[in-house]
């Protein structure tokens, strides 16, 4: 008998490794993303708004706007460049970190877990309770390299004579951007333990990320209510005010909420099965037979719960918006200001123009949506549950189509469900925005959701396995560019390469229904190019 | 012997180069059931996606009941049910949700038989498949196959995780089918099932069929198993023709012996044996002599 030698340095220490090396793979992609972002932002400023009249006069705009401080925050000091990149980007980077943070830990502790790796890791040299700290470890040297890599761009850039912020103020203005990403990496971590699969471990998580949205954008609707600025982890963010009126004590509620998830998760990582979640996940009931007739039922039964909760974000989001769009629209009715607001891509007055800046944001849900579909239908390939459909007499093209027509069914009905819940909010309010208007709106929301999906459907058909990195890629850098790009810096050509920036901004505007007709064009071109590769390849697993 | 059910020319996969499967010659008649044997990477799995049309061919063709598996899936799939050995089911439906939906898809369910089989595999059907244990996920596989009593079943590790009772229910319902004239393709590493159930065995060695025939057939071409307890000393066997594998264990000699056995019965009989026991080989021991590799030579308990 040979004693068997540890591979690796240290064995103890496997799970740390493991998480360290992912999470600081992603971190790094993201830190470049973040840096040049703020970077990108604090340079199209010095270059749009060159003169101080300029400057004042964007003050003056959005400096008391309801509407916007709603959605992106407060906009306290949009004379000077620090503050303005604060305004600009920093929303976008929270919503993002955030997201990035509860997408890590999901799928670095729970999918881990649901692939079996943890099971032969544990075999080995340590304890659940010892591999969630160890995780969780890892997780923190990756934030630590989001924050180091955001603020060492950030630093170089503020080094440029016109932007000039010195590195101090950069160094916290970089921690608050990293602050969400570290709160949602300990809720994902904590919600891991929780659901009894890696996708609802994001769920719920990603449904406490709503919430914390909702409550800061109610706070920031100037309705009187901004005390529970303090009642949302994406309010205590804001009040760091970095670069504008810095408040390190709101550091504290952000600390302790992290310390409080991460020993919660810990302590729950220790206390249950490798595999088993500690929600109750009842294992048997009655057979509900219906919609289980077929491949179309199948889809519609397995996507349900994941697309009602969209759409009720959607709806909720909808209402919200109508709600503030009069108020909003009533600080923008200056004529000079209208067209500082246009750039922003919402032309129009008063709540119109609110509530075109307003649907950008739910175009973002809808193609998150489309997004949902597609990763939904290719883990059905890749886990291998299409198998047993496509040995039945089921055909490949069949099975395609019906999912493609489910998801277009889904986008509509989230279109019209987005304006006709907005027309509810504004109506309350007597805001006067006509049902139709609204409606045709919401509608005009479904085009680059369905250019996304046919590019992703095309992709699925083609390389399958880069499905969702394609599908997220192009969801994501459409939003930066539009967010970035939308002050009018960017290059046309760029500008042309999002979605979100073809479609135009109703109700502020009319749509542009040659644009959608082009977006639709591609969309079902690709998804037909892709359901005629799909037939002639092999199925792949992960 | 009918019709064919399986009928491969020349099929091949490659993955970038290396040949999964290399110009597999394959014909299986309707009512047969027939074994499919090979080490790990052999070329099963791979033979029968190529067969269900999951992956398509580098080269050549397969056909079941005269229909192309590549051009008419649809139609070859009415007439066949498949179980893989690797259970990735819908978590959230219950075993019985999963039976439904199974049997719409394909079309025609037997659902006495069903509930027949259920109540055979000993299956709780209210529980989620997210709640099954391994075994209990293959039993819900299986049924989904069985159920419809289709012409041909086409089968890869089909028993994986099963324990011995439920292989039991297996092989009875394999004979059950096979007694209704429907058509068996079995992969398996489970040699005495293939040895119970099977007609004809192909075995397939790095993508290449090496053997293909009925066990009586390859028992020929193997060796016999022999061991003797002997009063006196071992003789020296090294010269005898035909023997191979010798082992000695105390007055207790066991070997292997090819064509005739007479050569040896000369040699021990001068060497006075008391006892004399003589064994066709088993599919186990054909297997492993036909890969050689590990143990090789070496006895298997019998
Ligand atoms: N998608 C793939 N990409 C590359 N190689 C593959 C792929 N699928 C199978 N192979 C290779 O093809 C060969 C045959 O694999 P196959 O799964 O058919 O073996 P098998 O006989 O079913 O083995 P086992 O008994 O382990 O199930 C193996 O060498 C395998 O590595
Ligand atoms: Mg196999």
């Amino acid at each position: 008998m040979r004693t068997p030698v540890p591979i690796g340095r240290s064995p103890g220490r496997v799970v740390a490794d493991l998480t360290t090396r992912r999470a600081v793979r992603s971190a790094i992609i993201w830190g470049y993303i973040f840096g040049i972002a703020i970077a990108w932002s604090a340079i199209s400023y010095t270059t749009i708004y060159k003169t101080q009249a300029q400057r004042d006069a964007l003050a003056a705009a959005y400096g008391s706007n309801k509407a916007t401080s709603a959605l992106f925050g407060p906009a306290p000091q949009l004379q000077t460049v620090a503050g303005f990149t604060v305004f600009k980007i920093s929303m976008t980077l929270i919503i993002l970190g955030a997201v990035w943070g509860l997408l890590t830990s999901t799928r670095l502790l729970r999918g881990q877990e649901d692939n079996g790796r943890w099971e032969i890791l544990l075999a080995g040299q340590t304890t659940r309770r010892g591999a969630a700290i160890q995780a969780l470890g890892g997780l923190g040297i990756g934030v630590f390299m989001l924050w180091a890599l955001t603020a060492v761009i950030t630093v170089l850039t503020g080094l440029d004579s016109k932007v000039d912020i010195p590195a101090g103020p950069v160094l916290y203005f970089a921690l608050a951007m990293v602050a969400p990403a570290v709160m949602f990496l300990a809720a994902g971590a904590l919600t891991s333990q929780l659901a009894p699969t890696r996708r609802q471990a994001a769920t719920y998580a990603a449904s406490f990320l709503g919430v914390c949205y909702a409550v800061r954008m109610i706070a920031d609707a100037g309705v009187g209510l901004h005390a529970l600025i303090w009642a949302s982890p994406l309010g205590w963010v804001e009040e760091l005010q970095p670069l504008t009126s810095p408040q390190p004590l709101a550091l504290l509620p952000i600390a302790a909420f992290t310390a409080l998830l991460a020993v919660v998760a810990v302590r729950l990582a220790g206390n249950r099965d490798v595999g088993a979640s500690t929600v109750p996940d009842r294992a048997s009931r009655r057979p509900h037979l219906r919609l289980l007739s077929g491949p179309t039922g199948l889809a519609i039964r397995m996507v349900r719960p994941t697309v009602v909760g969209w759409w009720v974000a959607i709806a909720a989001s909808g209402i919200l918006f109508g709600l503030i769009a009069k108020s909003a629209g009533g600080t923008i009715s200056g004529s000079s200001v209208q067209q500082v607001f246009s750039k922003l891509g919402a032309g129009g007055t008063g709540a119109d123009a609110v509530l075109g800046v307003c649907f950008l944001v739910l175009a973002v849900l809808v193609a998150f949506l489309a997004t949902g579909q597609l990763t939904a239908a290719r883990s059905e390939e890749s886990e291998g549950r299409l198998d047993h459909l496509l040995v039945r007499p089921v055909s490949r093209s069949s099975w395609l189509g019906r999912r493609v027509l489910v998801a277009i069914a889904v986008l509509v009905v989230a279109g019209v469900g987005a304006g006709a819940f907005t027309w509810i909010g504004a109506a309350s309010q007597h805001a006067g925005v006509h049902f139709t208007t609204l409606l045709v709106a919401g509608l005009n929301l479904v085009p680059p959701a369905i250019t996304i999906f046919g590019i992703g459907v095309l992709t699925f058909g083609v390389r399958p396995r880069a499905t969702t990195i394609v599908v997220y890629t192009l969801l994501g850098w459409s939003l930066l560019v539009v967010i970035v790009g939308g002050i009018g810096a960017a290059n046309h050509w760029v500008l042309d390469t999002s979605v979100f920036h073809q479609m135009a901004s109703a109700p502020a505007v009319q749509p542009h229904w040659e644009a959608n007709g082009v977006m639709t064009a591609i969309g079902v071109a690709g998804a037909l190019l892709g359901g005629f590769a799909f037939r002639r390849r092999d199925l792949q697993g992960e | 012997m009918g019709a064919t059910a399986i009928h491969t020319e020349g099929l091949t996969k490659r993955y970038g180069g290396v040949a999964a499967l290399d110009h597999l010659d394959l014909d299986v008649s309707q009512g047969e059931v027939v074994g499919f044997l090979g080490p790990n990477g052999a070329g099963k799995t791979t033979t029968i996606r190529l067969l269900l049309g999951l992956i398509l061919p580098s080269e050549g063709r397969g056909e079941i009941f005269g229909l192309d598996c590549q051009r008419q899936p649809v139609e070859t799939h009415r007439r066949l049910a498949f179980v893989a050995g690797e259970a990735n089911l819908w978590p959230s439906l219950t075993g019985a949700e999963t039976l439904h939906l199974l049997g719409r898809v394909q079309g025609q369910v037997d659902e006495a038989y069903r509930d027949e089989l259920v109540a055979r595999f000993e299956l709780d059907p209210t529980k989620k498949i997210r709640a099954y244990s391994k075994g209990n996920r293959q039993k819900v596989i299986l049924i989904g196959a069985l159920m419809a009593r289709p012409d041909l079943l086409v089968l890869d590790e089909p028993t994986s995780g099963l324990d011995p009772l439920m292989e039991q229910a297996f092989r009875h319902s394999i004979r059950e089918a096979r007694d209704l004239g429907q058509t068996v393709f079995l992969s398996s590493h489970i040699m005495s099932e293939v040895e119970a159930l099977c007609d004809r065995v192909g075995i397939l060695r790095a993508g290449k069929l090496v053997e293909m025939g009925t066990l009586t057939e390859m028992r020929h071409l193997s060796a016999v198993s022999v061991e003797a307890t002997l009063d006196g000393a071992v003789p020296d066997l090294s010269g005898v023709p035909g023997v191979s594998a010798v082992q000695v264990d105390g007055r207790v000699l066991r070997c292997h012996v090819r064509d005739s056995i007479e050569p040896l019965l000369k040699v021990l009989a001068t060497a006075g044996v008391t006892k004399l026991l003589s064994r066709e080989p088993s599919l186990e021991e054909l297997f492993l002599a036909l890969y050689g590799g590990y143990g090789q030579g070496g006895e298997t308990q019998s």
